[in-house]
């Protein structure tokens, strides 16, 4: 694939946004938050070194949608192509999850697919990964391996632009003016830097190692007290779900409009206490401790049984964002080494 | 342009039949000739009020018009009780798995019903009854709370029990003077040589704890836990695998079910809850 140098990141988004609109990640705080891009602002364009704090599939499956109509039925609008900047490799792997969902199986859901089919994905490299972060335990990188149009790595003096799809590279083509060689040297620099930066991840999760696959371990642990555990500092508030990009729960309701009645789409969370509840009360998962286990079962179980992917991308964001304090690498961890006990103990009863 | 899986067809309740206090039957004629399976389930809207899935109670033959048995149960159920003839309303599906009658062929079919869970075995009832000749034979176990909470009396306590090849037995839990037949939850009725097990398939459908007990019961009297077919309810809402409310294990209910072999999900906790 086509790999150039710019020595501006501005040059890269004002030709992107020239075509479409643009959203790029903007510092709020201790964080980053996507809005769109104005090519006239003077401020400075910022790389985020580290993913936003808000999750992407806010790009693909909005908070609330129309999703039917009636009596006349709704035709699903066109979307408007829209480029986004600074997706990091947990982003992409996100969306190929969502995808399985929304895009890949029976019944598509037209919505999602035309605002995938719109999105022009512009990833970059994760100079920074930060203290929550843990994609390496689920095969992660801190640069994009699949699944964008163009990747950006900073480097001395301006930036990396490497195509990842043939949009990527037509935009490349056609924008080439803009753009150089890469001198071989920063080539190996950029291995180098992300080299470091994995170093660095992993070294922040030196402690959580599992001899066993967190599959096998999670079957093994349906009768632990961990979850309760847990669940007595979680205060419900929901976070966890809402700000994670592989959580895809939603509901359906239906409202009265002036002339007629819409069906809306809105993301709903299974750490609500009424999530499976049935009309006349059953309730598969009436306990707090219950829906824990349930949503890890389906992140690190179900879904893998279903699709072959884990459900979860190691982005942490749920780990910045629980009021309560749950760390999902130490609930894996501790599950993990209550298992390691149990085995001991029964190998010592076999002898 | 691909299909919207959340747009409704608009119908309209034409007739509503009274079955019990709590039970009504909505006869839904949908825009346009609709199809189902036996034992799929469709998501009927209550245009500006809510949706909710139901397993259509009529013959799969019947295109033109579909029958709903509803019990009055929570905030839709409740309004749909209220309505008229003329009502407008929504229909999505089919969904799911209906019961797989090419197994049943040349079997036994044992079915044990209770309450409302009558409506999706009146449908799988009224397509075996019409092939009738496919099957060894046809028996039922139903029950209810009191002879007056029976759905589909007229023909439960007539036409149906004449049916050549049809064994029909009835009980409720409890019953003033009129009632002569047995009393006793549905499980007291179930007995080892009601149909020969190794040639016989049953299916289930009543309320959790009810098919609980009986699926327990049939286990004890030798059924494997694949041939006993179980209709399981849970809170399913988008009916096409996605939006996570009516998860069993890795199934999705709407999608995978909502018919299921005891032995599919007998691993999965709280499958009865």
């Amino acid at each position: 694939m086509k790999t150039v140098f710019v020595g501006e990141l501005k040059t890269l988004l004002d030709a992107v946004a020239g075509e479409t609109d643009l959203y790029v990640p903007k510092r709020s705080g201790d964080y980053y938050i996507y809005s769109k891009y104005d090519p006239s602002a003077g401020a400075a364009v910022e790389f985020n070194n580290i993913r936003t704090c808000t999750p992407i599939k806010d790009f693909l499956f909005p908070v609330c949608e129309l999703a039917a109509t009636s009596p006349q039925p709704l035709e699903p609008k066109e979307i408007k192509p829209f480029a986004v900047f600074g997706l990091k490799d947990c982003d992409l792997r996100s969306i190929e999850i969502l995808d399985k969902v929304f895009a890949e199986e029976e019944f598509q859901d037209p919505f999602y697919v035309k605002r995938r089919e719109s999105m022009f994905i512009i990833s970059s490299d994760c100079s920074q990964p930060g203290e929550s972060c843990f994609c390496n335990l689920f095969d992660g990188q801190v640069f994009a391996q699949k699944g964008f149009d163009l990747n950006v790595s900073q480097a001395r003096d301006g930036f990396i632009i490497e195509a990842g799809s043939e949009k990527g590279e037509d935009f490349i083509e056609k924008h080439s003016r803009l753009f150089t060689d890469v001198p071989e040297m920063l080539l190996a620099e950029r291995d180098k830097n992300r080299a470091e930066a994995q170093k660095q991840l992993e070294q922040n999760n030196a402690e959580y190692q599992f001899d066993t696959p967190i599959k096998e371990v999670m079957e093994n642990s349906t009768d632990s007290e961990v979850f309760d555990v847990e669940a007595k500092n979680c205060v419900e508030c929901q976070a966890c779900t809402r700000i994670c990009p592989t959580c895809h729960c939603f509901y359906l309701y239906d409202t009265r409009q002036k002339d007629y009645f819409a069906k809306m789409k809105m993301w709903d969370s299974c750490m609500r206490q009424a999530y499976a509840a049935v009309a006349g009360g059953a309730n598969p998962n009436k306990v707090l401790g219950d829906r824990i286990k349930h949503r890890l079962m389906h992140k690190f179980v179900y879904f893998l049984d279903r699709y072959g992917l884990d459900m979860c991308v190691g982005c942490g964001r749920c780990v910045d964002a629980g009021v309560g304090g749950m760390d999902i690498r130490q609930v894996l961890k501790k599950l993990s080494e209550e298992l390691k006990d149990k085995d001991k103990k029964q190998a010592k009863v076999a002898k | 342009m691909s299909q919207n899986p959340y747009q409704p067809i608009n119908g309209e309740i034409v007739d509503i039949i009274d079955e019990s206090p709590t039970i009504k039957t909505f006869v839904v004629v949908p825009e346009g000739a609709f199809r189902f399976e036996t034992g799929q389930f469709v998501e009927l809207t209550l245009p500006g009020v809510g949706e909710a899935p139901f397993t259509p109670s009529s013959s799969p033959a019947d295109t033109e018009k579909m029958e709903i048995t509803i019990m009055k149960a929570g905030l839709v159920t409740d309004l749909l009780h209220n309505c008229d003839k003329g009502q407008k309303v929504g229909i999505r599906g089919p969904y799911g798995n209906g019961y797989p009658l090419a197994d049943f062929v040349g079997k036994e079919v044992y079915i044990v019903g209770g309450g409302v869970g009558l409506a999706p075995i009146r449908s799988l009832f009224l397509t075996l009854v019409d092939r009738i000749k496919d099957f060894k034979s046809v028996v039922c176990r139903f029950g209810a709370k009191t002879p007056d909470d029976f759905i589909y009396k007229n023909t439960l306590f007539g036409s149906w029990q004449k049916i050549d090849g049809v064994k029909i037995k009835l009980t409720v839990d409890g019953a003033d003077g009129d009632w002569s037949g047995n009393v006793g939850v549905v499980t007291t009725i179930l007995k080892k040589d009601d149909v020969d097990i190794k040639n016989a398939v049953v299916v289930v459908c009543g309320p959790p704890i009810m098919m609980k007990y009986a699926t327990m019961k049939l286990l004890e009297f030798g059924f494997q836990a694949e041939n006993i077919y179980l209709s399981m309810e849970k809170n399913m809402s988008c009916g096409v695998g996605k939006c996570g409310h009516c998860m069993i294990g890795k199934y999705y209910v709407c999608k995978d079910g909502p018919v299921f072999a005891y032995g599919q999900i007998k691993e999965y906790p709280d499958i009865w809850d």
